[in-house]
């Protein structure tokens, strides 16, 4: 099993922060250090167009808006303390896609009209991530002023915010939504991880992670139907999977103190450490990704290695207990200088494509650099 | 920054301070080769700048995974010996001070002996020549307010001077500040680091101190 390099986007000379793929066309969008959001093609990994002048500080982060009709979305939060809504009409339905896919690139080009739409303000410094919920009608955004924010898209370009959440002591490096549920998860450089859910009308934090000791910079939720786990990853050079614990498991209601004491909601929900992934990187781990499709999680940082691991069945556990079987987590590939003497800034999972733009079996991994450069990897079994 | 923090430093005698003239170098094979390395101390930012790290045709070639950068190895690994703790300090030690006309070196917050360099060379996996510089820093007072923007400044002189192959850590010395762990975590997080070199502000202040280099 390894990772193979199947291509690259050369962005620009200097950092690329992050890069993420459409939710539903063969595209990614890049941020970096130069104020620039670049969306390349998937299908032949070409320049589609490059988006400018919307920041005056670097771009730290990008995420498309999934479930956006006729349109693609895109939010940008930057060390400008802003966030940027972009809008891209998508040449009708989403029937009519393949369509407009079989345009060429010249024709493509000339449709590509990215428009500025909203400015989103309110943090007081440097944006570090942005995030749209699964179904799309939420922005979550976080900053150095150590608050999480989030804003309910109204339409017609109409964003309120909904909730100011200040339960971290620093630093906010990054949010995240799980992808089925309506709970958003949020690293510290605090060293934690807090999750937070609508309580009657407040969002709220129900759940603090600890256990990492050092600069949480990445999450991840795992997309499992019956359970819920999320991925960490931190400066302390490891990543640990966290399990919300199933309501049963948890203390006979009649021993809890009444609902008006019980008051604080970070006891709401029950997470714990389930376990910590093998220790490999040697220097700070910037970002983690758990594959929505194949359960596979890949971390990445500052070694400039790129590594895999798998959750495979513990063989030291003696056969026929009746027992489930419990899991361990596995190293399936590791890329030492995964780009060159550079660090790797992030790792994302991402469907292939084929030429005529149809989803195709396997993923892809992209992973962005000091270099300037997206690396598209693919795991070949 | 109008009232003074120290006001009376201890400040060195820069015929004191290391350099490669006064250091007994028992290693070096001949004076001849000394004097040749002291001509070729840096002048400028290039003559540090490894050719093979820096081009991006290089890292192309790599990425796609032809071999066709084979035929600089000898000369960047020897390159990548160059660049020793005394180097380091010549690089650092003539950043000014942000409060007082003097250097680093002349006010003992940059010492030779807390700079450490390692040089991993390539294995088998990795193909490419890694190395590490520690520089720990020891403030001229132990809450100097200032140690954050020192530090910095000697992050961004060193990131700025030194090939991409080195992984940089600036800790403040040990027992020398009273908040050493909350400065230490500041300097070495990448995304502060880089948002601060955004901010003019600050980075006027940083090219006043980086103004003294050679």
């Amino acid at each position: 099993m390894a990772l193979k390099l199947v291509g690259s986007f050369p962005v620009q000379p200097d950092r690329v922060w992050c890069a993420a793929p459409h939710p539903h066309l063969p595209l990614v969008a890049t941020a970096s250090t130069d104020r620039a959001v670049r969306i390349f093609s998937l299908r032949d990994f070409s320049l589609v167009s490059t988006i400018e002048g919307g920041h005056k500080r670097s771009i730290r982060s990008i995420s498309w808006k999934p479930n956006a009709k006729g349109e693609s979305v895109l939010a940008t939060g930057s060390f400008d303390s802003s966030t940027g809504i972009w809008h891209r009409d998508e040449h009708g339905s989403r029937d009519d896609r393949e369509q407009s896919l079989e345009l060429n690139s010249e024709e493509r080009d000339e449709n590509e009209e990215w428009r500025f739409a909203v400015v989103l303000d309110g943090h007081d410094s440097e944006v570090k991530s942005v995030a749209w919920s699964s179904g799309g009608s939420f922005l979550a955004t976080c900053s150095r002023d150590k608050t999480v924010w989030i804003w309910e898209d109204m339409g017609n370009e109409n964003y309120e915010t909904i909730a100011v959440l200040q339960d971290h002591s620093q630093d906010v490096k990054m949010v995240a939504w799980h992808p089925e549920e309506e709970l958003l998860a949020s690293s510290s450089y605090d060293d934690t991880v807090r999750l937070y859910k609508e309580d009657t009308d407040d969002w709220v934090c129900c759940a603090v992670l600890t256990g990492h000791t050092s600069t949480v910079w990445s999450i991840s939720f795992e997309k499992n139907g019956h359970q819920s786990r999320l991925v960490s990853a931190s400066d302390d050079q490891t990543a640990r999977v966290w399990h919300r614990k199933p309501k049963a498991e948890s203390e006979n209601p009649s021993m809890q103190p009444p609902s008006i004491i019980k008051g604080t909601a970070d006891e709401t929900e029950n997470w714990e450490e389930q376990s910590c992934l093998p220790k490999v990187h040697d220097r700070t781990i910037y970002s983690v990704d758990w594959s929505k499709k194949t359960g596979l999680i890949a971390t990445a940082g500052g070694d400039g290695q790129i590594v895999l691991y798998k959750e495979v069945d513990n063989k030291k556990d003696p056969p026929n207990t009746g027992l489930e079987p419990s899991k361990q987590w596995k190293i399936v590939a590791q890329v030492p200088a995964a780009h060159g003497v550079y660090e790797i800034n992030s790792v994302t999972w991402c469907p292939k494509w084929d030429k005529k733009g149809t989803t195709v079996d396997g993923e892809l991994l992209l992973s962005t650099g000091d270099d300037g450069i997206v690396n598209i990897f693919e795991f070949i079994l | 920054m109008s009232d003074i923090i120290n006001a009376n430093p201890t400040i060195l005698n820069p015929s004191d301070l290391p350099t490669r003239h006064s250091e007994s170098r028992k290693k070096q094979s001949s004076s001849a080769h000394i004097a040749d390395k002291i001509s070729r101390l840096p002048t400028s930012k290039s003559l540090l700048y490894d050719p093979f790290s820096s081009s991006p045709g290089e890292d192309s070639a790599y990425s796609s995974g032809s071999g066709s950068d084979q035929d600089g190895d000898d000369e960047d690994e020897t390159a990548a010996e160059d660049i020793d703790e005394q180097e380091i300090y010549d690089l650092i030690s003539t950043i000014s001070d942000p409060e007082h006309p003097l250097s680093l070196g002349e006010l003992a917050v940059i010492n030779l002996p807390h700079i450490h360099v390692t040089h991993t060379p390539p294995t088998p996996q990795n193909p490419h020549p890694m190395s590490h510089v520690l520089v720990e820093i020891t403030p001229t007072i132990n809450h100097c307010s200032l140690a954050t923007v020192i530090g910095l400044g000697v992050r961004v002189r060193l990131e700025q001077a030194l090939p991409p192959r080195f992984r940089i850590d600036v800790r403040i010395r040990e027992g020398t500040h009273q908040s050493t762990d909350q400065v230490n975590k500041q300097l070495n997080d990448k995304e502060r680091v880089a948002a601060a070199c955004e901010n003019e502000t600050l980075m006027g202040v940083l090219s006043n101190m980086l103004a003294t280099c050679k």
